[in-house]
């Protein structure tokens, strides 16, 4: 196969030239492949879908760990469930204030593959003494577990596929039973313009838990289809109006240089097109 | 009342192709000659120009086969999770498959998005409804029925609406937010003229046109099904005279058409030879009887399932025959292979051949007994 075609979608896809195959595997549970292209560097595929791209994983992660650790402001316990590239665990683990980080991955697999072929996407954040990684079900998990966090960061794959449960309402519900007081989750919910059923859905179950509940966004050029929407649920509404130059004097002091993530882009990551706003109702 | 082809005697290069074949791998087998089946493929290719061909699965599911139509580039129809499955391990994309079950539970539509299949086929309200949570993603056939008065296998009375539905089908579809692409039908399996598939295409020509005056995104695609025959009676088969109809009717649609077709046993039945072994005789009244180590609950399922009897060979050319019945494996009565057919006096170790057994038979064949049934061998 010389090139991966997308197939999430029935009347369009993207295509990507592969000019070398790094890893694959093809059971009859997945087709899993990692490849270099020359404008994306390493991609990962799953099942015929996109999951991340060396050249603009920085802005989905930044995007999904800063915007809630810097709205708390004093974050020391954040979950990520997913995540198994260790990008998210790479950003978050930036922040100095933060002492534990707890991830869990379902398949162990999936870390082992991205240590050896996506390595620039953990940066040895798996070997950091504040990463407790756990190789169980998210669901399992939240619903289980005693520990509680200031942030919680579902890092899912699509809701059709082993991620489904992490889009239901149980899990929305047991995230919010672990999430310390003025605790705040933020969760991969998709490019709205293709997607935008998904987007009412996940505002229906996870408005249910949480009395601030809504939406940022950020284009990531390699999920097909424009913006990406990232659900926001907290209880604590100060978090959505922290002030611009207080949201400076934390991304200052943290002293971490982003990409993508600046103050500003964080504020206005809350604005949403209209047909956002009209589809929320 | 159908005839059986019996073919009586083989040459000795052809006696000792077969028995070299138990000799290695056993008995009783179903041979792929992998040259066959490619052959069928482009023959089918020249007679249906521009149609892409996604052949259906369920005729043989065997992932060689499938390995081999995918790298000559035909696409596939998936019909469950298991097909599904069974496609995964080769590099097919999802974009070279159509699901084509008018019936799917909510799981068969998550496998199905799973494994990359976007279109699928609907020919009612409810199963249209079940796709809305999908909409965003997929695009649908409607299934109109058509049915062949020759056809072997009647598809239409389980499956497809009637024509004078599907105007408000699609414009509730529409209402809906899901994507008609297109209309499909499968006048049904083994046809012995073309006529009902000329008349569908002809029908469904004139329906696209007249719904698409008031859609939005108009249909364009045409999904001749399949029901392509084979040459059971071995009475010599005029594939010309039987596709230039067709053709002809493809040819009047349309240049924005695109055509589709799910041909399942004009690809693998000419492609498959079963032989199977005499394990033992006895005289029972008037008849001798063979016992062989396959039959109707294995390869020859074909003939309770799909209506078929498949042309055999008996390799003893001998000139006196004798009323007798071939008999499968089981110690069911009814599985007999072939009731009161005259044949020279056989032998334990006699080989039985069968042609033409490349559809519906190891698909349908039974664990009855544990018996383990044919083996799959490929060959060139």
């Amino acid at each position: 196969m010389k090139e991966f075609q997308e197939t999430l979608y029935d009347a369009i896809s993207q295509d990507f030239r592969i000019d070398k195959m790094y890893f694959e595997q093809k059971t009859e549970h997945q087709h899993l492949m990692i490849f270099h292209n020359a404008m994306l560097g390493r991609v990962m595929t799953l099942d015929g879908v996109v999951q991340t791209t060396e050249v603009d994983e920085f802005i989905y992660h930044e995007m999904m760990a800063h915007v809630p650790i810097f709205a708390h402001g004093q974050a020391k316990r954040v979950l990520i469930i997913g995540g198994g590239d260790g990008g998210m665990l790479r950003e978050v683990l930036r922040h100095k204030a933060v002492e534990h980080v707890t991830m869990v991955e379902i398949d162990s697999a999936v870390i082992d593959m991205a240590k050896e072929y996506l390595p620039n996407h953990s940066a040895g954040a798996f070997e950091d003494e504040r990463a407790h990684i756990v190789i169980a079900d998210g669901m399992d998990y939240v619903r289980e577990t005693d520990d509680r966090f200031d942030v919680i960061i579902s890092d899912s794959t699509d809701p059709i596929g082993p991620g489904e449960v992490l889009f239901s309402d149980d899990f929305y519900a047991q995230c919010k039973r672990i999430l310390n007081e003025g605790g705040v989750m933020a969760t991969q919910n998709g490019v709205a313009f293709f997607q935008i059923d998904e987007v009412k859905t996940t505002s229906e179950r996870m408005g249910q838990h949480f009395s601030d509940q809504t939406f940022y966004s950020a284009a990531v050029p390699t999920y097909y289809g424009g913006v990406m929407t990232f659900a926001w649920g907290s209880d604590n509404t100060a978090l959505r109006t922290v002030p611009l130059d207080e949201l400076q004097r934390r991304f200052e002091s943290a002293a971490f240089k982003t990409r993508y993530y600046s103050p500003q882009v964080h504020i206005a990551s809350f604005a949403l097109p209209q047909y956002i706003v009209d589809a929320l109702g | 009342m159908k005839q059986r082809h019996i073919q009586y005697g083989a040459s000795e290069t052809q006696q000792a192709f077969y028995q070299s074949l138990v000799r290695r791998h056993g008995s009783p087998l179903l041979v792929v000659s992998k040259a066959k089946l490619l052959e069928q493929f482009q023959l089918l290719k020249k007679h249906l120009t521009g149609v892409s061909l996604y052949y259906a699965i369920k005729a043989f599911p065997h992932p060689e086969i499938m390995r081999i139509l995918a790298e000559a580039g035909c696409h596939f129809d998936v019909a469950s999770e298991g097909e599904i499955d069974l496609l995964k391990p080769l590099q097919v994309s999802g974009r070279r498959t159509i699901h084509t079950h008018p019936v799917k539970k909510d799981g068969d539509i998550k496998a199905a998005l799973r494994g990359g299949s976007t279109t699928f086929v609907v020919d009612n309200i409810d199963e249209l409804k079940k796709l809305i949570a999908y909409r965003s993603r997929i695009g649908v056939l409607l299934r109109v029925s058509f049915r062949s008065n020759t056809a072997a296998v009647d598809l239409s009375r389980k499956f497809g609406c009637a024509p004078e539905q599907v105007k408000e089908l699609v414009l509730q579809a529409k209402a809906l937010g899901v994507h008609i692409r297109g209309l499909s039908f499968h006048v049904g399996s083994q046809v012995a003229d073309p006529d009902a598939h000329v008349a569908a295409i002809s029908e469904c020509q004139r329906l696209i046109e007249e719904v698409n005056r008031c859609l939005d995104n108009p249909m364009n695609v045409l999904d001749i099904g399949g029901g392509f025959p084979v040459d059971y009676e071995m009475t010599g088969f005029d594939i010309d005279a039987f596709f230039a109809p067709i053709s002809e009717a493809l040819a009047g649609l349309p240049g924005d058409i695109d055509v589709i077709a799910e041909p399942g046993r004009f690809l693998v039945a000419p492609a498959v030879t079963g032989i199977c072994t005499v394990s033992g005789k006895a005289r029972r009244g008037d008849y001798q009887w063979y016992y062989l180590d396959d039959g109707i609950y294995g390869s020859y399922s074909g003939q309770l399932f799909d209506h078929v009897l498949y042309p055999l060979q008996i390799l003893n050319g001998g000139q006196q025959r004798f009323p007798s019945i071939l008999a499968g494996p089981t110690c069911d009565s009814i599985d007999i292979i072939a009731e009161d057919v005259l044949l020279p006096e056989l032998q334990e170790g006699d080989l039985l051949i069968g042609h033409m057994m490349g559809a519906y038979t190891h698909a349908t064949a039974t664990r009855f007994n544990s018996l383990s049934g044919a083996k799959v061998v490929i060959i060139d």
